[in-house]
């Protein structure tokens, strides 16, 4: 009952369908170089940014960083593109969370492993769709977040990404550096509900 | 109003806060809103884009629905706070919910969700660090993005103290990390979690949530229920006019290039997903949103985008505080759709709270004309007899007077008369009766010595000699 109510009040409020036509949207911008942007940008959130040549090379990097922070457990995402870096982790003996663990245990791990679909120069911005094999909790619940992006997947900024279009997954989360809020006194803390530390790393040029 | 106004401003803590965090705020947003060359142009099309689906919006409700639908999210549409209530605390009855979560949302605040679902039996924890200790605190939020804005880091300490048995001593850092593990264990259990809605895309059922901290993230993701509760403006039409809204919010609201996260939601979670809610909910509500919509005067405010940006630059904000509107939406667009929602008959006295400097307009990122509707609005109390005998013969001798130059002249010069005793040190601290209420919190500032119309008219005649080349004697 209410639906068609509100539907008609809506309705009758409304002005004449020729009122307002829908504005031209803004075109991406055009940058020389979106990955400079993107590492530029990546430092002023406090975001590191680690340039490997590989997907393995990335599993190795990523063992080290782990290890210079003795984290040895981590949870992780299991999509094909990631296999030769969990490969590698594995081979370092880092204890890898999977995708069907238990929501306890990827909180308990010291770290998240995930991959990125687009990185967004302007603002350092990662995006990750959830999916089967991609836990939406791994990117969250773990202190310190690793992200492997292909450097040829940093587009200009959001206008460029939504212009692109395409079937949206259940959860399409944009990440924008380590959790923060300044709630308290007006001071700046990091790691409010999700990650202190977020790292991406670089595949390729 | 006037009363809260007067406790604020001895409230010295409260002054501390305010003087502390709002020219940052200030300061935050200036910068990074000068990064991007073309701002300006965003500003306009934000504008233009909500202008046209405030004027479709049967349409794209319609289609938001479908689209929602279509991805097995189940819609409830709500005509008033307490129906909104009642569905949503139905919807946790049914399902034998016990334990409930929320994100910050003022859409909530203003249908007074908590203690309806307390009331159902449930336990409700506010999950964003603002929020939970304006709920351990028994407090009200006093700005749309920063709810303690009001608070110093010694009163949160204190009610840490008192409520979790933290040391008085606590850092804020130490305070967070508390609030963090308390509230993972709440996470953990909840069986249903509660969001608000910045923007929900018609085109592809897709809502759209805003946030710093992680724990919107956590509410829609971990329990098996989700809830949006959303007011009817908040549809936008499709995925493509997102960037233009997410660039403006995050650098209006907090001065971030972005917000750290934002998560489009479009349905529950799908077949062989391991995280997600297993139901999506969204309440679309009215609350007397339809009567601003076919309001021609008031209908911009509905583009409002809930950046705070207005309450940041507002002078009467910054020393009076958001308690001081006795609404959820405080500042100018408080001033504004707090009595177009509620009716001026209930909260006539907020567009009389506004020096109308004009500073909102300048940084509102839909470009809303807030004096305007503020003018206006205070020209409908009047003619609904919400203003004093005083004001009104005050205004009616004012008009009189400045419609006509002999008037002014006239009342002008007994003025410089006599006010001569009034002025101590180049200022008048106090008018006599009936004027004394002018003086009761301010001075006023003496006529000038020679009326400009004098000043006027012989710099006119020096003007015309000096461009005729003659010597200005």
């Amino acid at each position: 009952v209410s639906r068609d109510t509100l539907l008609a009040r809506v309705r009758a409020a409304v002005l004449p369908p020729a009122a307002a036509e829908l504005p031209l949207l803004p075109a991406p911008q055009t940058l020389d170089d979106p990955v400079a942007v993107f590492i530029d940008r990546a430092r002023d959130l406090g975001v590191g940014v680690e340039r490997v040549a590989s997907i393995q090379e990335a599993g190795a990097r990523i063992a080290a960083l782990l290890a210079a922070r003795g984290v040895r457990r981590a949870a992780v995402w299991e999509t094909p593109d990631l296999v030769p870096a969990l490969d590698r982790l594995r081979a370092e003996s880092v204890e890898l969370v999977g995708p069907e663990s238990p929501v306890e245990t990827i909180a308990q791990a010291g770290a998240g492993v995930t991959g990125a679909e687009w990185g967004i120069a302007e603002t350092a911005t990662v995006v990750l769709p959830s999916g089967p094999g991609r836990p939406r909790l791994a990117s969250l619940l773990p202190p310190l977040h690793l992200v492997i992006l292909r450097a040829g997947r940093i587009l200009p900024d959001l206008h460029a990404l939504f212009l692109r279009g395409g079937t949206l997954p259940s959860s399409l989360t944009l990440i924008t550096g380590p959790s923060r809020s300044a709630d308290i006194g007006s001071v700046l803390i990091l790691g409010a509900h999700g990650p202190t530390e977020v790292i991406v790393v670089l595949v390729g040029e | 109003m006037i009363a809260n106004t007067e406790r604020a401003l001895r409230d010295r803590a409260l002054q501390e806060a305010l003087s502390r965090a709002v020219p940052v705020f200030r300061q935050l947003r200036n910068e990074v809103a000068a990064e991007i060359p073309e701002w300006e142009a965003l500003r306009e099309t934000a504008a233009r884009t909500k202008d046209h689906t405030l004027a479709h919006l049967d349409t794209y409700l319609a289609q938001l629905e479908t689209q929602v639908t279509a991805r097995g999210g189940a819609v409830h549409w709500a005509s008033d706070a307490a129906e909104a209530c009642r569905i949503i605390t139905d919807l946790a009855r049914l399902r034998g919910v016990r334990r409930v979560v929320k994100s910050k949302s003022m859409t909530t605040e203003e249908i007074d969700l908590n203690p309806a679902l307390q009331a159902a039996g449930m336990t409700v924890v506010e999950t964003d660090l603002g929020e939970y200790v304006v709920q351990l605190a028994d407090d009200r939020p006093s700005h749309i993005i920063a709810p303690i804005i009001h608070k110093s880091a010694a009163s949160v300490a204190e009610v840490f103290s008192r409520r979790l048995g933290v040391p008085q001593q606590a850092r804020p850092e130490d305070l967070a990390r508390v609030a963090r593990e308390t509230l993972r264990a709440e996470f953990l259990a909840a069986d249903m979690g509660i969001t608000g809605v910045n923007f929900a895309i018609a085109e592809t059922g897709t809502l759209v949530i805003v946030e710093n901290e992680g724990n919107a993230r956590l509410t829609t993701t971990r329990p098996r229920i989700h809830v949006a509760v959303m007011g009817i403006e908040k549809v936008i039409p499709r995925l493509a006019d997102l960037g233009v809204f997410l660039r403006l919010l995050a650098r209006s609201a907090t001065g971030q290039r972005a917000s750290v996260y934002a998560s489009l939601l479009t349905g529950p979670r799908r077949a062989a997903e391991t995280d997600g809610p297993d139901e999506l909910h969204l309440v679309i509500l009215d609350n007397g949103r339809t009567r601003v919509l076919a309001d021609s005067e008031l209908r911009e405010a509905l583009r409002c985008i809930r950046c705070g940006a207005c309450l940041n630059v507002c002078p009467v904000f910054e020393r009076a505080g958001g308690h001081a509107y006795e609404s959820e939406y405080s500042g100018p667009i408080g001033a504004v759709i707090t009595p177009a929602l509620r009716g001026l008959e209930r909260a006539g006295e907020l567009p009389f709270a506004s020096t109308l400097c004009g500073a909102c307009v300048d940084v509102c990122p839909v470009k809303i004309n807030l004096p305007r509707m503020l003018l206006e609005l205070r020209g409908r109390a009047v003619r609904a007899g919400l203003v004093g005998w005083k004001d009104r013969l005050f205004a009616r001798a004012w008009v009189f007077v400045m419609c006509s130059p002999t008037r002014l002249r006239l009342l002008g010069g007994l003025g410089r008369v006599i006010q001569r005793p009034l002025i101590r040190r180049g200022r008048i601290d106090r008018l006599p009766y009936p004027f004394s209420g002018w003086t009761a919190s301010r001075t006023a500032p003496p006529l000038a010595a020679t009326p400009f119309r004098a000043w006027w008219a012989s710099h006119r005649i020096v003007a015309a000699r000096a461009s005729r080349g003659e010597d200005a004697k």
